[in-house]
């Protein structure tokens, strides 16, 4: 038993650092991939696609699908995944909403009341995700199916079905459609420090640790002491977090819950987390890579609209770039399990 | 290497996939000689909806009568956070009028704001928004006379009276928040109809169906029910059909879309309340026009209905209300 502990140290930390070698390649390839694309349409649209409003409006729009790409990294790290966001996003920015209305007011009190309302109401959608599938063992994706469904059902009972624009003016102006200086936007700044928070707890601390390690091998972590368990309702908890604060950065933005129009954003997120790289199987992955992979759908759609494709190119394009990033990686991954390629012979005998 | 092969072939069928459908996408702009080619850009509610399609068809013929080019653009769903980053782009593409339907009057309300600001003259055709002076122009149906033409038609249909209720699409579109209240007006102040109130369909017509045979449970004396706009008019008619009640409940759809037009034939629908999108379409580009030219511009213009029954489905009027589904 003593000799399996100590392998299973071994193993956990290897493959984290496996995974961090790992995910800079394929982020790396992604990020030419981006810059590829920003130049076919710099090229094909010289004098409008590579302006500052341009810019300024495509990292706008990615803004808020970074906060939620952030929490759905670390939950597709653990192997798990988290189709709720949409739906707790659209709740959190609901009962914020409502509180914000209540206290009435249009400064930053009222503001700031409401964020802290939205964050709580994502944690506690997350904490209830997180100890579904970690206590009661029921399939992560049929819990988060599950309040995919019951999070906007709790919306539309609260609202009636009717979108709130009740949105304090400061959080409009300031957050919503503000600059911080000169054209960098308030939402996007906000976003940014997500971010570099998301990265920095992944990558440089036992909490990011812990998640490759639950991700990559469960029963390891579990041998070597890991509360594997706990750990995954901190990691969807963290994921509900931060849905409910894009929920009030949604508020900010389009004065509206939206409540229909967020069926797709997990789905969306999903994508941008598997084009950056991160493994669907759990155990690899990065918050950089996520990033860069939720820009490539929406640069492809501003292109488009700017050379004048159809718009449901956008679709087909995006489906196309996520078979082929999931497929390239595949394809590395078994030739190093094989021995093959001597790149990456790090890889070799991996303990899954 | 062999993924170094399988990369590049990856982005080489990216850009293969890029300049395919960029060179798919750039037709159809032609412009006249006469004066300067003015560039209108024209986004749409939702893309590939019957309404937009015939809008699109009066936009691009009044454009090319006056000799100016148009792109056409639109959101996948009928929702801001899908239009907002189109418009955007749009923006971002420098048109110097842009055409657009509002999916909500709040959300769209700053974007729209930032075309202005960027010199950017803004016709708003169909739907509005709260602030509408941000726009040279805005064109729409007169929605709330046509909820109550709607109640006109239940009237006809059903003269003895009794229970009436509205299928909506979701609160805070402007143009199906009139047509409601219109219809709702009107039932109020007959004392021979009792009005159920409306319910929200969010434009999803399972949705509708779900409703309507819900509604039928409940209320199976209704008499008359008004589907505001088009998916909700396609549900109502499969709630009405799920609940076999074709002949007892008389269905007036708002809109006139191919699918509606088949359900009128059928019988499951017994009026529809037609808008007019292509003079919709073609006044926008007329006010866009003036408004570059600086001359003055009609701040608000109300467009008017065609009620399609089936006696006049094919008579040449009945014909021309009826929308398109390609130009």
């Amino acid at each position: 038993m003593a000799t399996t502990t100590g392998g299973g140290t071994n193993t956990v930390i290897t493959d984290a650092s496996r995974g961090q070698r790992l995910r800079r390649l394929q982020a790396l390839q992604i990020l030419v991939l981006l810059a590829v694309t920003m130049t076919v349409f710099g090229i094909a649209r010289p004098d409008t696609f590579l302006t500052v409003f341009n810019i300024r409006g495509i990292v706008q729009n990615t803004s808020i699908y970074a906060v939620l790409g952030v929490g759905m990294t670390f939950v597709i790290i653990t192997g798990g995944i988290d189709l709720s966001i949409g739906s707790v996003l659209v709740f959190s920015g609901v009962v914020a909403a409502k509180t914000m209305d209540a206290m009435g007011g249009q400064g930053w009190g009222t503001a700031l009341a409401g964020a802290a309302v939205a964050c709580c109401c994502g944690l506690g959608w997350g904490l209830f995700n997180g100890f579904m599938i970690a206590k009661a063992k029921v399939p992560a994706l049929v819990v988060t199916l599950g309040t995919l469904s019951a999070a906007l059902g709790f919306a539309q009972i609260i609202t009636k079905g009717l979108d709130l624009r009740s949105a304090p003016q400061v959080l409009v102006s300031k957050v919503g459609f503000g600059n911080v200086v000169w054209q960098i936007p308030t939402l996007s700044v906000i976003a940014a420090v997500v971010v570099v928070v998301g990265i920095v707890l992944l990558h440089r601390t036992r909490f990011g640790l812990y998640t490759y390690a639950v991700g990559s091998n469960a029963e390891a972590g579990r041998r070597v002491g890991l509360d594997v368990d706990l750990h995954l309702i901190k990691v969807y908890a963290l994921a509900g977090l931060l849905a409910g604060f894009a929920g009030i950065l949604n508020l900010a933005f389009f004065q509206s819950t939206t409540i229909g129009g967020q069926s797709n954003t997990p789905l969306n997120v999903i994508a941008g987390v598997a084009i950056g790289g991160t493994s669907l199987f759990g155990g690899v992955g990065s918050v950089f890579g996520t990033v860069v992979g939720l820009f490539i759908p929406i640069v492809l759609q501003n292109g488009f609209v700017q050379t004048n494709v159809q718009p449901f190119w956008q679709q087909v394009v995006v489906g196309a770039v996520l078979i082929a990033v999931v497929y390239v990686d595949q394809k590395r991954r078994t030739a190093a399990q094989r021995g093959k390629s001597p790149r990456f012979s790090f890889l070799k005998g991996r303990t899954r | 290497m062999n993924r170094k092969i399988v990369f590049r072939a990856a982005v080489a069928s990216l850009l293969l996939t890029v300049t395919a459908a960029c060179g798919s996408g750039s037709s159809g702009s032609s412009s006249s000689a006469s004066g300067k080619a003015y560039k209108i850009a024209f986004i749409q509610g939702v893309s590939g909806d019957a309404f937009y399609i015939t809008m699109q068809c009066g936009v691009q013929a009044e454009a090319k009568a006056e000799g100016v080019t148009v792109t056409t653009q639109g959101p996948q769903k009928f929702d801001p956070t899908l239009q907002t980053p189109i418009l955007q782009s749009v923006i971002a593409s420098k048109p110097d009028a842009i055409l657009i339907a509002p999916t909500d009057v709040s959300s769209m309300q700053q974007p729209i704001a930032q075309a202005k600001a960027n010199g950017i003259k803004v016709v708003l055709v169909d739907t509005t928004v709260s602030d509408p002076s941000v726009a040279v122009s805005a064109i729409a149906s007169d929605n709330s006379g046509g909820g109550k033409a709607a109640f006109d038609a239940v009237k006809k249909l059903a003269p003895q009276g009794g229970k009436v209720l509205v299928v909506g699409v979701q609160p805070g579109i402007s143009t199906t928040d009139a047509r409601d209240k219109g219809f709702a007006d009107a039932a109020k102040a007959d004392p021979a109809f009792t009005y159920l109130g409306v319910q929200y369909s969010q434009n999803d017509p399972a949705k509708a169906a779900s409703i309507v045979s819900a509604a039928l449970q409940k209320d199976p004396d209704i008499v008359g029910i008004f589907a505001s706009n088009l998916f909700s008019a396609e549900g109502t008619a499969t709630g009405v059909r799920q609940a076999g009640k074709q002949n007892k409940v008389k269905i007036i759809g708002f809109d006139a879309g191919p699918d509606q037009v088949r359900a009128l034939k059928d019988g499951t629908v017994q009026a529809l309340i037609a808008q007019q999108p292509a003079t919709i379409g073609s006044d926008g580009i007329q006010q866009a026009v003036k408004a570059l030219k600086g001359e003055s511009t009609t701040a608000s213009i109300k467009t008017g209905f065609t009620i399609v029954t089936k006696a006049n489905l094919n008579s040449a009027a009945g014909k021309a209300a009826v929308y398109k589904a390609g130009c």
